[in-house]
């Protein structure tokens, strides 16, 4: 890990902590709102070879740093980069006032280092990805990130304001959009569930181990899972029938990711056993650790990943089909009966980021029950949703056999013709192909287990975005434990508000993807005055969701009111 | 007469034949028997093009894109029955139906063992060959899960397709058993003596297939219970009661025994009774062959005699007989609520009399079965209670 990397996310999370222990007394659980600017600048080195003198500025907007102390900030910082230096300015609130938001702030951090390029193109991946763990869990914080290399600007934006989320204790809420964790595959069956549903494992007190009891914490350690597939198992698709990969977040106190890609990880040596807080057996999984993580992507980098090797027992699944990922976070928290102090926080995460693995380690039995339980309830909608289709299958496959059967038996020849006719068929056997496969496409949209928090966002009015945003972040508490949680939340959010919000990446390499491309369109002309974020880009709504809706809509009787069984 | 007289002089049967007459005489004011509606005998012919209309709608549903469905008359519905006095409870002409979809979870696995069973039954009648309902079930058990399933399935297709099970070349097993003076021909060419003897006869399987009926009987008695009906073979009933048939369901009858008690009826118009314990189930068992049943309404009209007068085991009789109240047994909540049930059926309206039988039944909450008529003495039954309730017309 590169010194910029680490000194950029070091220091966000220094002011996050500080940001958090600032609010606390005043609005205790709330969550933190504000915008933070991170911008490099990297020239060519004058005074060396292949290196880039790299300027990194990280400013605010807002006086949420009122109170932060230089000096004490640095000797903090340090204990972590030795050597490290910063330059801490503070603007007038007059000067601040004639600049638009995003201009000059009140607060403002500088520091310089030499990188070789290619370590900086690596620092500005792993702080992308730091940036978006922590929107995950921040929604109304927003990241303005710009690099500017020999003058060519890139600028992104990271926000999830108007996402729908999980409230979770402690002022963090998660961000529960599916497209954060997993890009299904090219031609995978329409999503309509476009959420993942956690269910949330019970609270439990992290053990400190002997020689670590002396560090002084007057507080304690809890553990909260929470385990959630993506995409959402209640929208059946025939290639999400298969647990294909596992992704686990780690989360420290106020919000922020314990571990930094690419780092050395004896942090996470405890995951290097993929059943030591799992049993997969049970699901007939078979789980070895994924090693190929790729920091350039614009999904959310898990901590630890795992991949099914082989289901055992059963042949029959379609490896080649894109199957569902089980996310696991592990949110540890500081809880003391005193107001927690930034000092202690900051010594919380310190001993977080160095002793995880030991931490949990002495805490074996009691983070495997939570965990477990967590886990077992996120499959168990998953099995369901795999029993149903299964039974759909049987039951489709014994009603088009019966047709074939009176079909192909019948001596009329004009009932065949005109069945064969019917589904243009040449003759039976094509007939029976084309039916199976017509009954497949008809019954696998409408065949769609209801899942409700879907089903109210549609019907639901649309709502302009502030009320969504107010919306989204209500109703859910670390109290639900059901998967349902996700149905409380963001009941009255628009039915496009889904794809608001998105975060819009631009790589930093030239080529891009032609998703990236569309969003490459926004990139502004690098100015230092302004830099304009680009707006969210809107729901393209469209025909399909309309059509998909009308749909629920007329079978919505069906749903709300269970009949006799026929 | 080919039938050796071992029964009563002629004038025992008196008021019977009166009782015949009259019925006779109401039968021609009605206008004869009520045309069928419902159900009818079908060719193989139709049936098969009924079950590929079916089969078509359901291809056409698929090459619009539109997932199909079966629309199913509710046969188990209060609202879609209705009551008529000449022919019992059957289907209203425009029913209630619900639809039984191949895109909803719920009823995916109906829709496609609707299909599984409509394409055995095309087969069976293609080849003219009979199976029974457990024959059905059995084809694959784990698939349709239990009898009832197929029961139901096979009664929805023959209300959907508006043919008698008969049709469908699905044949139930008998239970029942008739003895007494009949004769006929099965289909096969199997002919059938029921004997006045200790044995008796199981009913056919294919009572639409039987023929050439023969019979003298004054009457015929549809006995409840097996162990009556066994009873009076032993005591030789129907040789001293002679000419009379005898048939029982064992219980609640299967539908062979109903379609031959119906075409007895049909073919000789002599008149029927029952003999039933004096208990709500037993009368519901008698409504059942007078009036039919709520599952089999869409085919009343093939099923039902309205013509049933009830003989006995009355209620009064208890207390007019002095049966001994200690052979007497209570009611129990079930059975009230059975009684009630009863009670507010809408053919109980035209029954004064049964209504009247039923109250006391209420008011004295106690029940009998025609067992306890053997604490007055062993052969009671069949030497005193039922000649006497035959000679003096002791039936409601």
């Amino acid at each position: 890990m590169e010194r910029t990397a680490v000194a950029v996310c070091e220091i966000l999370k220094y002011l996050i902590i500080h940001w958090k222990c600032e609010t606390a007394g005043t609005s205790k659980g709330a969550l933190l709102e504000g915008q933070i600017v991170i911008s490099m600048e990297a020239l060519n080195s004058k005074h060396q070879a292949n290196t880039l003198h790299c300027v990194t500025t990280i400013a605010s907007a807002g006086s949420i740093y009122g109170g932060l102390v230089l000096k004490k900030f640095l000797k903090e910082i340090q204990s972590i980069l030795p050597g490290f230096s910063a330059k801490l300015n503070w603007t007038s609130e007059e000067a601040s006032c004639s600049q638009d938001i995003s201009g000059v702030t009140p607060f403002q951090m500088i520091f310089e280092v030499d990188e070789k390029p290619r370590t900086l193109m690596t620092d500005t991946l792993v702080i992308k990805n730091f940036l978006h763990k922590i929107v995950m869990v921040h929604p109304k914080i927003k990241f303005n990130f710009s690099v500017k290399v020999n003058g060519v600007l890139s600028m992104e934006i990271f926000g999830t304001k108007n996402e729908p989320t999980l409230n979770l204790s402690n002022g963090i809420a998660l961000v529960i959009s599916y497209q954060h964790y997993v890009r299904p595959k090219v031609g995978t069956a329409e999503l309509l569930c476009s959420r993942i549903h956690p269910v949330l494992g019970h609270p439990v007190m992290l053990f400190i181990p002997d020689d670590m009891a002396g560090m002084g914490l007057l507080g304690e350690l809890i553990l909260t899972p929470a385990a959630a597939l993506c995409p959402c198992p209640k929208i059946f698709s025939n290639q999400l029938n298969r647990i294909s990969s596992v992704s686990i977040f780690l989360y420290g106190p106020s919000g922020l990711p314990l571990i930094l890609p690419s780092q050395e990880q004896p942090t996470t040596t405890v995951f290097k056993d993929t059943s030591y807080f799992i049993d997969w057996k049970k699901y007939h999984l078979c789980m070895v650790p994924d090693l190929d993580l790729n920091l350039d992507r614009d999904l959310v980098l898990p901590d630890v990943s795992y991949q099914v090797e082989s289901s055992e027992g059963d042949q029959s699944q379609n490896m080649d089909s894109q199957g569902q990922t089980l996310l696991l976070f592990l949110f540890v928290d500081f809880h003391s009966g005193f107001p927690v102090q930034q000092t202690e926080l900051w010594r919380v995460h310190t001993l977080l980021t160095t002793h995880l693995s030991a931490i949990l380690t002495e805490s074996h039995n009691v983070v495997q029950d939570s965990v477990q339980v967590a886990v077992d309830q996120a499959l168990e909608q998953h099995h369901h949703a795999t029993k149903d289709h299964q039974k759909l299958q049987a039951s489709l496959s014994v009603a088009v056999n019966s047709i074939i059967s009176i079909v192909t038996g019948s001596t009329s020849s004009s009932f065949r013709k005109i069945c064969l006719q019917a589904l243009q068929a040449a003759d039976t056997r094509e007939f029976g192909t084309k039916l199976h496969k017509s009954f497949h496409e008809i019954t696998q949209h409408r065949f769609l287990p209801y899942c409700s928090c879907e089903m109210k966002q549609q019907l639901l009015p649309e709502k302009n975005a502030e009320q969504s945003t107010e919306d989204a972040h209500e109703d859910s508490s670390l109290e639900l434990l059901a998967g349902t949680s996700g149905q409380v939340e963001n009941k009255r959010l628009k039915r496009g508000s889904l794809r608001q919000g998105r975060k819009e990446t631009r790589a930093f390499h030239p080529a891009r993807s032609p998703r990236q491309s569309e969003a490459a369109a926004c990139r502004t002309k690098p100015t230092d005055a302004s830099l304009t974020p680009c707006g969210s880009r809107a729901s393209p709504g469209g025909g399909l969701e309309d059509s998909l809706w009308q749909q629920e809509v007329s079978n919505l009787s069906e749903w709300l009111s269970p009949g006799p069984e026929p | 007469m080919a039938f050796a007289p071992m029964g009563p002089e002629a004038s025992f049967f008196a008021v019977l034949d009166q009782h015949r007459a009259s019925l006779l005489a109401a039968l021609r004011r009605g206008g004869g028997e009520p045309t069928g509606g419902g159900t009818r005998l079908a060719s193989s012919s139709e049936v098969l093009a009924s079950i590929e209309s079916v089969i078509q709608g359901i291809i056409s549903s698929v090459a619009r894109n539109e997932a199909p469905a079966f629309t199913i008359e509710n046969r188990s519905s209060w609202e879609n029955i209705k009551f008529e006095d000449s022919v019992g409870l059957q289907m209203v002409s425009h029913c209630t139906t619900r639809k039984i979809k191949s895109d909803s979870p719920k009823s995916v696995k109906n829709f496609a063992l609707i299909l599984k069973i409509l394409s055995m039954i095309y087969k069976l009648v293609q080849s003219n060959t009979y199976a029974t309902k457990r024959d059905i079930y059995y084809t694959d058990s784990q698939l349709f899960g239990n009898q009832t399933v197929v029961d139901n399935i096979i009664n929805d297709i023959s209300c959907m397709l508006k043919v008698p099970r008969m049709s469908l070349h699905i044949l139930s097993t008998s239970k029942g058993l008739i003895a007494g003076n009949l004769r006929y021909m099965e289909e096969d060419g199997t002919r059938v003596h029921c004997t006045c003897g200790s044995t008796a006869v199981a009913v056919p399987s294919n009572i639409q297939g039987i023929r050439n009926l023969i019979t003298d009987a004054k009457f015929l008695l549809i006995v409840e219970k097996d162990a009556t009906f066994q009873r009076l073979l032993d005591d030789n009933f129907c040789n001293r009661m002679s000419p009379c048939i005898m048939v029982t369901g064992k219980g609640v009858p299967d539908l062979n025994t109903r379609l031959l008690v119906k075409k007895l009826w049909d073919t000789f118009h002599i008149p029927i009774f029952t003999l039933v314990d004096a208990d709500p189930h037993g009368i519901e068992i008698m409504c059942i062959y007078k009036y039919g049943s709520m599952a089999m309404s869409f085919e009343a009209h093939n099923l039902t005699v309205p013509a049933i007068r009830w003989l006995g085991l009355l209620p009064s009789d208890i207390k007019r007989l002095n049966i001994p109240r200690d052979t007497l047994i209570p009611l129990t909540k079930r059975d009230q609520m059975k009684l009630d049930s009863v009670l507010k059926r809408p053919y109980v309206t035209c029954q004064p009399f049964w209504r009247k039988e039923m109250e006391i039944m209420a008011d004295s909450k106690m029940k009998a079965e025609i067992q306890a008529l053997t604490f007055l003495s062993s052969d009671y039954l069949s030497r005193v209670y039922l000649p006497n309730k035959l000679k003096f017309g002791g039936w409601i």
